[in-house]
């Protein structure tokens, strides 16, 4: 579905894409990475908007850019919102459609059914300026589904979105990819990917760090140094102990607490309760590292400058 | 590519022409001329016949074309871009050209529209001798004229989509109003050239005498069709660019600001 050979993106002396190679077949996909992190400019060079500077790309088999045949089997919703205010989502959504080509009734009817799935049929025919952000999200799906492609590509798509917006998305991407169609879905909150998809591509830096399913990515990290704030009654005796276990890289001790850096930190989990059965050591408070994205991501890119192994 | 393709964006940008500020812009196109007109009717006799034809050349296939053409073509890329409505557009097949042609088209029959109608109450109120050889004259000259400056604007557009409209304005003072006065080789560069010489020849206007000899310098003594060719081809090449300029220019407007 998607091939990328060493694919870079240089805007002058600014990389916006570094290096990427990339092999994915039909399926679901959730593109992850912080903002600035390079996945519209991949967006935007696999949509054919961009031409890579380096490498080559391939979208279901067609290079993607001005590639007119290819622009009929791909449907994007890009992250900006870039509407019409003064036109109404049925409007937009059949103009757009006659753009591939389509005569004004069919692209009416199309347009209908498409904004009937995404939920705004009841709506459609009022001027996009009055909707609130849920409903132009729901324009943009519509526009990007309503000639049937058989690649979605979604940028941030539950951007502005209620929590009852973001479950009918959801609902309405599951529906997608259970009918056998692809999808890629870019956005920088993991649990919104994994909502939708368990395969992830983790992108930073305009470089891509990891790829697979939460799982692999997981056990990727497994045995990364992490810190580890373990509150306690005894912190010198606790420090002793895991000392004489060898279990840690480095070890900081303070009046309560003791911090330590470990490179084995799911071992550390499963043999600490029997270490500490043997002692009056009393433990009141286990905290990891930060487990945000972007400490996931600062890991990952270490992974990849080799800093770590 | 379907020719639908550009004929829906051609329908599309017509009903976005429709909002109350494009009106007024319309309506301010057709009525200035016909403003002037009256202002020179009430404050002096009955002018002789020439004094006509270089006014409204002046008021309608120069500024109203000029202006009209500018405010429309020179920002058909930059303003998608500026709204971000430029991907949903260039992700669709051929829908870069069809914007383009689509967009070009809107703005020849809008401008057009609005010169002949201005063109039209200006001649009612001139009362001239010759009221229907000077509209056709002048009607002739905005049918040429709107569609090479529209082409010329529109591959202003997308060569310079950043600073569009400064770049046209800019280019229009120095070589339409200028260079194109100037009586030297350069000036055949200009469309602005070639409409002065049609004009010279459809409207019979006379070159005798010291400022005749000096006109004459200047427009050259080519015949018409001469004229009317290379301005077609000038439209033609400027299309012709814009459109490949779409083709070669990645324009994204997020490519750098997000994600």
């Amino acid at each position: 579905m998607l091939t990328l050979n060493n694919v870079t993106k240089l805007y002058g002396t600014v990389i916006g894409v570094n290096d990427i190679t990339l092999a994915l077949e039909p399926g679901a996909y959730g593109l992850l990475g912080p903002n600035g992190s390079g996945k519209s400019t991949l967006l935007n060079l696999i949509t054919g908007q961009l031409k890579p500077s380096m490498g080559t790309l391939h979208v279901l088999g067609q290079v993607p850019w001005g590639n007119a045949a290819l622009y009929r089997q791909i449907g994007y919703c890009p992250g900006s919102e870039g509407l019409y205010s003064n036109f109404s989502g049925y409007q937009w959504v059949r103009y757009l459609l006659q753009l591939h080509g389509l005569s004004l009734s069919t692209a009416g009817e199309m347009a209908t059914r498409s904004l009937g799935v995404v939920g705004m049929r009841g709506s459609m025919h009022r001027p996009i300026a009055s909707y609130s952000r849920g409903m132009r999200q729901r324009i943009k799906l519509a526009q990007a589904i309503a000639h049937e492609p058989e690649f979605l590509i979604l940028d941030e798509p539950f951007n502005g979105l209620d929590p009852v917006g973001r479950h009918e998305m959801t609902c309405l991407l599951r529906d997608w990819i259970a009918a056998g169609k692809s999808l890629l879905l870019a956005s920088h909150i993991l649990h919104e990917i994994e909502s939708v998809t368990h395969s992830f591509l983790l992108i930073s830096g305009g470089r891509l760090l990891a790829s697979g399913t939460a799982e692999e990515v997981g056990q990727m990290l497994a045995d990364i140094p992490g810190e580890i704030t373990l509150s306690c009654n005894q912190p010198y005796r606790l420090a002793q102990l895991l000392m004489e276990q060898k279990i840690v890289d480095s070890i900081k001790i303070s009046s309560q607490t003791v911090v330590v850096s470990t490179s084995r930190p799911h071992h550390l989990f499963a043999q600490l309760p029997g270490w500490l059965a043997e002692t009056d050591v009393e433990i009141f408070e286990m905290r990891s590292a930060d487990q945000s994205l972007q400490s996931l991501f600062d890991a990952l890119l270490k992974i990849h400058q080799g800093q770590w192994s | 590519m379907n020719p639908g393709n550009f004929g829906a964006v051609f329908f599309f940008e017509w009903q976005r022409a429709l909002s109350p500020a494009r009106m007024a812009w319309w309506l301010v196109l057709i009525l200035f001329p016909a403003f002037i007109v009256a202002l020179i009717r009430v404050s002096s006799a009955q002018p002789p016949r020439e004094p006509w034809y270089i006014f409204l050349f002046a008021l309608v296939p120069m500024l109203v074309s000029m202006l009209g053409s500018l405010l429309w073509a020179s920002p058909a890329v930059s303003s998608e871009l500026e709204l971000h409505s430029w991907t949903y557009l260039a992700v669709r097949p051929h829908g870069k050209t069809a914007l383009l042609l689509g967009k070009y088209l809107a703005t020849v029959t809008w401008v057009l529209s609005a010169a002949l109608l201005g063109l039209s109450i200006s001649v009612l109120i001139a009362r001239p001798a010759d009221p229907w050889y000077l509209w056709s004259t002048i009607a002739k000259l905005a049918c040429i004229s709107c569609p090479a400056y529209a082409a010329l604007y529109l591959a202003i557009g997308c060569l310079f989509p950043q600073r569009a409209m400064a770049i046209a304005v800019a280019y229009t003072l120095v070589f339409e109003l200028v260079v194109g006065f100037v009586p030297a080789l350069i000036n055949k560069l200009t469309v602005q050239y070639r409409l002065l010489a049609l004009l010279v020849d459809w409207g019979t206007l006379p070159l005798g005498g010291r400022s005749g000899s000096g006109m004459l310098a200047m427009i050259g003594d080519a015949p018409a069709w001469h004229h009317v060719a290379i301005l077609a081809g000038y439209t033609a090449a400027m299309l012709l660019l814009a459109v490949v300029v779409v083709h070669l220019r990645e324009f994204t407007s997020e490519s750098m600001t997000n994600g």
